[in-house]
């Protein structure tokens, strides 16, 4: 296995400050009654509880990388988009809100994950970003979907299994509008560097 | 790709992923030519056999593009086609939602395909003609077997989950910039296509633990 390099560790440690913002927000989000609680759709609930548990092995091993790599872990949230999210947060009042802030940040995230696979020296950290990207946009495709059901106003729509005669045609294709995954979001890696 | 490649190279790679700044690896890759006749008074070696092997038609990092061609063209000709049965009735009634996914993953894997082969053909390397994987006799069963919609989403779920494996799984392989901006922009993709597959089929959400598992190798290519 080949050791990262040091001129990884910004790379790394700005993708960590995406990580932590996108995790403190979906806990926030989580205790909300409609976004974690009884009154949240359950594709909603199911979503947040599982990028939590995503997030959670993305920030281990990003700070495995970055330790690795020679640097210090980056712990705080993203400089850039946290006050964003402080405003926001305030202003969430139903399911379609807590998707709409998820997809922000995890668009974001993604973008930068994607750009970091190709910006990246250690072949052994590509491939773990890649796994995380992936899983980002996973995430991404999702919140397009759920967005998109929740702003028609029929909250019906939103269950698992959804009732697939009743989902308008987009619903199917929603989740993946780019032939190529963009990354003009991506956040310069000096962005939360430390 | 160099180490230090400013981030903007990324965005010229997916624009033009045949660019020439990262094929040089690729093409590195290149079958090597047949070895001279013998030194004069050299020992003759043993007399050929008559049986002969046909060579790998890529090999190295050739043999990893090549891969992302076959099994992207695979996926997107197994959908199309299950989008074309549906529109024929083949599987009964299937819902304008099903259709609109299996249509439009399928361009896409086939745009993907495309986007492979450039990188090959670039490269000084054939195109991929077909798709040929050692999966694919049993996937094409799979899909002969259809019955109804909820198989169809079953197949897609599982091919899409393939395509994004073996992509993300060859990105600490890759070395030619062209190749790692295609292979990072493209994985994300197929795992957005099997994460609508999983919604429509009433799946959780979540991502596989390990995001390379089922991840085809070059050695899955019959080529």
């Amino acid at each position: 296995m080949t050791a990262p390099a040091p001129a990884d560790v910004p790379i790394l440690q700005t993708a960590s400050s995406l990580v932590v913002l996108t995790t403190t927000t979906y806990r926030s989000l989580q205790a909300l009654p409609f976004g974690g609680g009884a009154n949240a759709p359950g594709p909603v609930r199911d979503l947040i509880a599982a990028a939590l548990e995503e997030l959670g092995r993305a920030r281990t091993d990003l700070a495995d990388a970055t330790r690795a790599a020679g640097g210090r872990v980056q712990n705080g949230s993203n400089p850039r988009y946290a006050p964003v999210v402080a405003q926001a947060l305030p202003t969430v009042r139903g399911p379609g809100d807590v998707v709409g802030l998820a997809l922000t940040l995890e668009d974001v995230l993604a973008q930068t994950l994607v750009r970091d696979v190709v910006d990246l020296t250690s072949p052994d950290v590509r491939r773990t970003v890649a796994g995380h990207a992936a899983a980002a946009a996973r995430r991404k495709a999702l919140l397009l979907t759920l967005g998109a059901l929740l702003s028609t106003g029929r909250s019906d729509l939103v269950a698992a299994p959804p009732d697939l005669g009743a989902l308008p045609p987009s619903a199917g294709t929603v989740g993946f509008p780019d032939v190529l995954f963009p990354t003009e979001k991506a956040s310069p890696s000096a962005e939360g560097a430390l | 790709m160099s180490p230090g490649l400013p981030r903007r190279a990324f965005l010229r790679g997916l624009g033009g992923v045949a660019g020439a700044a990262g094929l040089t690896a690729l093409a590195a890759c290149s079958d090597a030519a047949p070895a001279g006749p013998p030194a004069p008074g050299a020992t003759p070696g043993p007399t050929p056999s008559t049986t002969t092997t046909t060579a790998p038609t890529y090999s190295g990092e050739a043999a990893l593009v090549a891969l992302g061609a076959a099994v992207s063209g695979l996926a997107g000709d197994l959908l199309g086609q299950a989008a074309g049965g549906a529109g024929q009735g083949r599987y009964g009634v299937v819902p304008g939602a099903v259709s609109a996914f299996l249509s439009g993953a399928a361009a896409q894997h086939v745009a993907h395909a495309e986007a492979w082969n450039r990188v090959l053909v670039a490269a000084g390397r054939p195109a991929v003609d077909g798709t040929p994987l050692t999966v694919e006799p049993a996937l094409r069963a799979r899909l002969g077997a259809a019955l109804a919609p909820v198989d169809l989403l079953g197949l897609a779920a599982d091919v899409t989950s393939t395509v994004a494996a073996t992509v993300t799984a060859m990105t600490d392989q890759l070395t030619g910039a062209s190749a790692v901006s295609l292979a990072a922009g493209i994985g994300p993709v197929a795992a957005m296509h099997g994460a609508t597959a999983g919604f429509l089929l009433g799946r959780p959400p979540t991502a596989p633990a390990d995001p390379t598992a089922g991840a085809l190798g070059p050695d899955a290519l019959t080529v």
